[in-house]
């Protein structure tokens, strides 16, 4: 055939190259339908995130609404809506959507009075806004206001909405679950939310705090851009007005209601008839504006103040940030699929070792061995990009409810950007290309003879990657020193980390050989698989090193996450003795006190009761009603010596030395301590039984208190035998120089308690001082010690006697510290457990590969048939030791650096503080290290024998029978 | 064995090929060697486990010319033809192979030239199981650079040479072993290649087979190409045209055909 063929012409060199990739293509094609378990498991490892990030990207596209969509949200079928501009019948301007100022304001502003300017001053008239309707128009009022509404579980305050809601023009603004709109006054709907939250249901009574009459709920119905809002809907005049005109509304809870217009018009609702409706002091929210907003220099506002609207802040470092953060996440997420998958490639290159072999053999050269491997991974990342992104998108529909009840909002479509899910699919195709260059250079360094002899060579791993890896270490270590000893940045701790940790995988190789040195103490199994996965570093490192990321991930997160335990749980300040309960009543709520006692009387284990009183300045009406009217304030009197003396008014800036010098300062470590019933200054009236409930066993106080003298628990306080009270008449007058208020002081004999903790009590003041001082007391609720922890059902029966009472009251039960990182720590350690008996797992599958002719001389000197499933189990758990215990190490260590980073940072901000004078003493920080040791032993004994028993579970005991044609 | 051997199997080893072929082959002689071997040597390892496998073979082989190698097992055989393809590197002597010595050529311009110049043939598991068998006898070519159409024009018009066009589209595991190793010597030989290098082909397959694959081999001798077979089996020696014989990498003994064939066929009958 040659004498005909002639001699052929030698190819284009590019086009040529591209006909050897289709040869590959074809091969690599071939052969992952031909081993589809491997083919399926790298699939699966490199499709599950990008179905991920597809499944976010659709659900995030989907929720951005167009601008029509927009406004038929937020203005239904209407036009315009038209607004009240809160400054009465004068010009306001405004922007075309957004903000909106006075003419005055505008003008001041413009002036540059500053943003005092932009303060409303006062109550103004309401605007007749149908003189900004054009002839013609047709409306309906949309009104709103506040109020507390009594539900299953107690008081809430609702958003209650007067609108229409099944007129044509509000079609669009709401959607309708279930029922019907109201239509008569008595009926009212409510959102889905509302219902949810409420315990109440279609048919229910809805009973407004503080107005006679109910309201039987009809329907229940969705706002869709707010799907979390809890609103009612009444007819116009249903609600708000009965509700203004209750005289038991307490005045303070009166929610003005902002009044608006849906109007609809002939045509459009112009700009022009915008800037109309402002020249009468009405704003306009209207359709067509949205759409088609007016150049910036057709509006008055910007013409006025020309960077008005514009943003103030550098919102682009937030962006640049969040790119930052997004861009670190997928190229560890990438590098992790990489090293995971990477091995499973190797796997494959190694089985079709001959026929690579022949590929050489037929003239092909490393470039296209190369070709082939790679090949392997483009089609596994082409198909896992397929099946990614469809899967991401159908799983998008198919839990499109959900998905908008995270995000709060209807999707205004299922909307697809071509571009970026080519981008995602993209990136699965990048991540199988990049996992198999390494097997795919490994591959083309065996020599073709090598390869079709089936000859095993032990690949050396290269010496430049340890020695880079060392470096990057040390320079990694170093940066974290720096990061912790002197630089207070955390990214500089976190890039130290990094560059450790990235070292440590780089020299991985070298520190399998160290780990190959315990060989000689054990038995055979385990001396073989230690042997086995030490000669063949190739394919154990980048194993060890897939397992080392993960582990040291979650190590790191796990001893972050114990740290801030720790911390929670020591900064948790508990507001009574555990088990402690409370009961308090401010205002118009003193009045249901009797009630609530007797509740907590009759559900929980009481075993004493002690009631306990304010002070308070002012008419009685200061004691029972909330917002009265001159009412003063009392206030705790700190002697000047005991002040902190950054806060002292006559010291200028400190110096670092003076600040450093009050950081230990008793007098500046003043932690808020919140009351479980709360009064001014921490001040309490009442008897021993105050200290008995709070779990204070001090003798002399008590007697101090029978003796009638104060007992005060914060020694700032102590002013030579005396607690200092000062009685404001009008808290509401403040003196405008930064002084303090003035009023007649109080002292009163006290005894100061060496007890540290007082649950947030300054003092506690004995009635009999409290009447001889002069001081008007009113109760303020009542301490309850009980024999056991109430239980859930208790705790139940409880709430819902008390919102029977529909009443402001509190009744507090003190749990003490409940925190939630045990779930956090567990998630940790099953992920990275998983990672780890995966990878080990892939390691196996390779090692097993390789060690078929030395299992079969193994059988052939008389080796029982469990020695090739104990081999196999302990090449796993070798593998899997390695990379936990290095990835412990490697993640303990930038989760300690981050603590001392943190910690170095708020100590350094703490003194800025003082320095400045800004300190209260209420933020001392306090940043414990902790170290998860259960965690960590779970991850460095526990996973290592799990993944080894499961490879020896899943491994047949019996050899394979001679070579099978799969080249 | 099936029909489609019938026209490999036709006719005696000594009456292969017409006159023409043996013109054509006459035409190569005079062409000058093919391949050409000069003092060959190769040392496995250093020192204790210094092993020679070849010591200084000289061999030439002429376009239309077959040559058997023959010898005991650590022989050289195997490495004789390893180095004569380029697969590995003599100790020292030189490899030329149509002009181009190959002990000086790069590993590159080695690669070229198994794709362009040598054919190889192996005992088994010839064939890449991804491709089909036309896409088999195209991938030197497809390799080279060559369009995939136009590879797969030339792979199956060296199938339909070969007889094997109804096996173009199957997969070689729905081949028997000998139609593989018919097909993996299509391969050797498809585009330009004139040297094909066969190691045992016949090594897997049982007589009837392993003679049709010998007398295909022969034929595209007889056509201008020039071939090395190494087998153990005298009766499949007897196809060739000179017999080589080996022992301890050298070179002891080389018979002529006719010589060749009485002494095998003596060697056959004691």
């Amino acid at each position: 055939m040659s004498a005909q063929n002639g001699r052929a012409q030698p190819a284009v060199p590019g086009v040529g190259r591209l006909h050897a990739w289709r040869v590959a293509v074809r091969i690599a094609r071939r052969d992952a339908m031909r081993y589809k378990a491997r083919s399926l498991m790298v699939l699966a490892m490199i499709a599950v995130p990008i179905i991920g990030v597809s499944a976010a990207d659709v659900t995030i596209r989907s929720s951005q609404l167009t601008v029509a969509q927009e406004a038929d949200r937020e203005l239904g079928a209407a036009d315009v809506r038209l607004t009240d501009g809160g400054d009465g019948p004068q010009p306001v301007y405004q922007e075309p959507h957004g903000g909106s100022l006075s003419v005055r304001q505008a003008e001041e502003l413009a002036k540059g009075a500053g943003d005092s300017a932009v303060e409303s001053n006062g109550e103004s008239p309401p605007v007749d806004m149908t003189k900004a309707l054009p002839p013609g128009a047709r409306w309906i009022t949309d009104d709103e206001t506040y109020a507390p509404v009594m539900t299953k579980y107690g008081l809430l305050d609702v958003e209650v909405r007067e609108l229409k809601a099944d007129d044509p023009i509000a079609r669009g603004i709401t959607r309708l679950d279930k029922g019907r709109f109201p239509r008569t006054a008595g009926e009212m709907s409510a959102t889905t939310a509302f219902l949810k939250s409420s315990g109440l249901h279609i048919g229910s009574q809805v009973k407004v705090r503080g107005l006679g009459r109910s309201y039987t709920i009809v329907g229940a119905y969705e706002l869709p851009s707010e799907l979390d809002t809890e609103q009612l809907d009444a007819l116009p005049g249903a609600f708000i007005e009965p509700y203004k005109k209750s005289p038991a509304t307490s005045k303070d809870m009166w929610f003005a209601p902002s009044p608006s217009y849906l109007v609809s018009v002939e045509g459009d609702f112009t700009w022009d008839m915008v800037k109309h409706a402002n020249t009468l002091g009405v704003l306009g929210d209207s359709r067509v504006v949205r759409e088609h907003p007016p150049a910036r220099a057709d509006v008055p506002l910007y013409q006025v103040l020309p960077s008005y609207g514009k943003s103030q802040y550098g919102g682009d470092n937030g962006r640049a940030e969040a790119v930052a953060v997004g861009v670190t996440i997928v190229s560890l997420s990438m590098l992790e699929i990489c090293l995971l998958a990477g091995p499973a490639f190797a796997v494959g290159a190694r089985r079709s070792r001959r026929q690579l072999g022949l590929v050489g053999a037929n003239g092909g050269d490393r470039r296209h061995v190369r070709a082939i491997v790679i090949s392997s991974g483009l089609v596994i990342g082409v198909a896992a990009a397929v099946v990614g992104t469809l899967l991401g998108v159908a799983l998008t529909e198919v839990l499109r409810g959900p998905l908008e009840g995270y995000v709060g909002k209807r999707f205004g479509g299922l909307r697809l950007e071509p571009l970026e899910l080519a981008a995602i699919g993209g990136l699965a195709v990048l991540t199988g290309v990049l996992a198999a260059v390494v097997p795919a250079v490994a591959a083309s360094r065996q020599s073709v003879l090598a390869s079709l002899t089936g000859r095993r060579g032990v690949r050396r791993a290269s010496r430049m990657l340890p020695t880079a890896g060392l470096f990057l270490l040390c320079l990694g270590v170093a940066v974290v020193f720096y990061a912790t000893a002197r630089a207070d940045n955390i990214y500089t701790a976190v890039l130290g980390s990094g560059l450790a940790e990235i070292g440590l995988a780089m020299m991985t190789s070298v520190l399998v050989g160290l780990f190959g040195r315990l060989g000689r103490w054990l038995p055979v199994a385990p001396r073989l698989a230690l042997r086995d996965a030490v000669r063949n570093r190739g394919r154990t490192a980048p194993a060890v090193a897939a397992v080392l990321a993960a582990v040291a991930g979650s190590v790191a997160v796990a001893t972050y996450a114990a740290s801030k335990s720790v911390e929670d749980r020591q900064s948790y300040q508990a507001e009574l003795p555990r088990g402690a309960v409370a009961v308090s009543a401010y205002g118009d709520a003193q009045r249901d006190l009797g009630q609530v006692r007797a509740v907590v009387a009759k559900h929980y284990p009481v075993t004493g009761r002690v009631d306990v009183s304010r002070i308070y300045v002012g008419p009685p009406e200061c004691a029972t009603g909330d917002g009265a009217e001159k009412c003063g304030s009392v206030q705790p009197v700190m002697p000047e010596a005991n002040k902190c003396p950054s806060s002292r008014q006559d010291i200028g800036p400190l110096t670092r030395a003076q600040a450093d010098k009050l950081m230990t300062d008793w007098r500046c470590d003043r932690p808020g301590r919140p009351a479980a019933i709360g009064t001014e200054g921490g001040v309490l009236v009442g008897g021993p039984g105050v200290l008995h409930a709070l779990g204070i066993r001090d003798g002399a106080a008590e007697q101090a208190l029978a003796r009638g003298e104060t007992v005060l628990f914060d020694r700032a306080y102590a002013d030579h035998g005396t607690f200092k009270i000062k009685l404001v008449a009008d808290s509401t007058d403040v003196p405008e120089d930064g002084a303090e208020p003035k009023g007649p002081v109080k002292a009163l004999p006290a005894y100061l308690s060496a007890q540290s903790q007082s649950y947030g009590v300054t003092a506690v003041v004995p009635q009999r001082a409290a009447d001889a001082a002069g001081m008007t007391t009113t109760p303020a609720g009542s301490f309850f010690t009980t024999a056991s922890m109430p239980t859930d059902a208790q705790r139940q029966a409880l709430n819902e006697d008390v919102a029977k009472i529909g009443t402001r009251a509190q009744v507090y039960l003190e749990r003490g510290y409940e925190g939630n990182g045990g779930v956090i720590l567990l998630a940790l350690t099953l992920f990275a457990g998983l990672i780890t008996i995966g990878a080990s797992g892939i390691t196996t599958g390779l090692a097993q590969a390789d060690a078929e002719p030395d299992l079969r001389t193994l059988a052939a000197i008389g080796a029982a048939g469990r020695l090739r499933r104990t081999l196999s189990g302990f090449q796993c758990a070798v593998v899997a030791a390695m990379g936990v215990v290095l990835g412990s190490i490697a993640g303990v260590l930038p989760a300690v650096a981050l603590r001392r980073v943190e910690k170095r940072h708020q100590w350094n901000e703490y003194r800025r503080m003082l320095m400045a004078g800004w300190s209260d003493g209420s933020n001392v920080p306090h940043v414990p290290v902790a170290i998860p040791w259960e965690t960590l032993a779970l991850l460095v004994v526990g996973v290592p024998v799990g993944a080894g028993l499961l490879a020896a579970l899943v491994t047949r005991s019996r050899p394979e029978l001679g070579r099978r044609a799969e080249g | 064995m099936s029909s489609e051997y019938a026209s490999a199997q036709a006719g005696e080893p000594a009456e292969e090929g017409g006159g023409g072929a043996r013109e054509a082959a006459a035409a190569g002689r005079r062409a000058g060697p093919v391949l050409e071997l000069v003092e060959l040597t190769r040392v496995h390892g250093e020192g204790a486990a210094e092993v020679q496998a070849l010591r200084g073979v000289d061999l030439e082989v002429a376009a239309g010319e077959l040559v058997a190698v023959m010898g005991p097992s650590g022989s050289g055989k195997s490495t004789l033809l390893t180095l004569a393809g380029g697969l590995d590197m003599p100790t020292s002597g030189r490899v030329v192979v149509e002009g181009t010595d190959l002990t000086t050529a790069s590993r590159k311009e080695l690669a070229a030239l198994r794709r362009r110049s040598i054919g190889y043939v192996f005992q088994d598991y010839n064939l890449i199981p991804a491709l089909t068998a036309a896409e088999n006898v195209a991938l030197p070519r497809e390799l080279d650079g060559i369009s995939s159409r136009r590879a797969r024009k030339e792979a199956l018009a060296a199938l339909e040479e070969f007889g094997l066009q109804q096996l173009a589209d199957r997969f070689p595991d729905e081949m028997s072993g000998g139609q593989q190793q018919r097909v993996a010597i299509a391969r050797a030989l498809v585009g330009d290649r004139r040297l094909v290098l066969a190691d045992e082909p016949t090594g897997a397959l049982d007589s009837e087979t392993g003679d049709a694959v010998l007398a295909l081999l022969r034929s595209r001798c007889d056509a201008g190409a020039a071939g090395i077979l190494v087998t153990h089996e005298p009766r499949f020696a007897a196809w060739a045209d000179r017999v080589v014989f080996l022992r301890d990498g050298s070179v002891v003994d080389t018979t002529l055909r006719s010589a060749a064939e009485s002494l095998l066929a003596g060697g056959a009958a004691q």
